[in-house]
């Protein structure tokens, strides 16, 4: 599931979907802070990000944070299982 | 069960007794809950209480912008908050963001499992 701004999209196909169709073709990431802890009760870690997003032509970069829930595979790697993003105003 | 209204209920619940008497958020935590505050790693209730209540503050009030949530299998909820910090005697409120992993008790209510506490500085 991806919570972006308020809306929610569930599937890889919905979430690969609503990312690739966001307003811009580039941009670039800065990441500030990032803050993890096991889920003991679910097997899988949550991520806590907070960083600046930079958009080609943009004068000032947006402020966002993000948390991810990543639960392990069966192959053991991780998957993104739970996502939301807000940018982060004023 | 809906994550929706658990997690406007724990929003509610944590952020006024948080205001009112930081103490009282001890049986929100149990012995393997973890906090980060600021990037300081606390664990256990009694840890986490003891962190919360030395605060340099003694007045406080949150003011909530925006609660996203989503169930995080398991019967967890996952809850993640953004919004304002005003200190009593501050000019400027400081703007946060928080998310908490909520999990079932017995009794039929939540408890923070994990919690992650960031300002949002300009």
């Amino acid at each position: 599931m991806l919570t972006f701004e308020g809306q929610k999209i569930q599937g890889v196909e919905d979430i690969t979907a609503k990312l690739t169709s966001l307003p811009f073709d580039k941009c670039r990431h800065v990441i500030s802070t990032i803050n993890s802890q096991p889920s003991t009760l679910t097997g899988g870690i949550v991520v806590f990000v907070s960083g600046s997003l930079q958009l080609p032509e943009e004068e000032h970069h947006l402020r966002y944070s993000q948390m991810f829930h990543l639960v392990s595979t069966l192959e053991g790697n991780f998957f993104v299982q739970n996502d939301i993003f807000r940018l982060n105003y004023g | 069960m809906d994550p929706d209204a658990v997690a406007k209920a724990f929003v509610d619940h944590y952020y006024s007794t948080f205001d009112a008497n930081r103490a009282g958020l001890a049986n929100l935590y149990q012995e393997g809950s973890m906090l980060t505050f600021e990037g300081q790693k606390i664990q256990g209730s009694q840890n986490i209480v003891a962190k919360l209540t030395s605060l340099p503050f003694q007045q406080c009030k949150h003011n909530i912008t925006t609660v996203d949530c989503q169930p995080s299998g398991a019967g967890g909820v996952l809850v993640f908050v953004s919004g304002t910090l005003q200190l009593a005697g501050e000019q400027h409120a400081l703007k946060f963001s928080q998310m908490f992993h909520l999990m079932p008790t017995p009794q039929g209510s939540f408890y923070v499992l994990n919690d992650i506490f960031r300002l949002n500085y300009a």
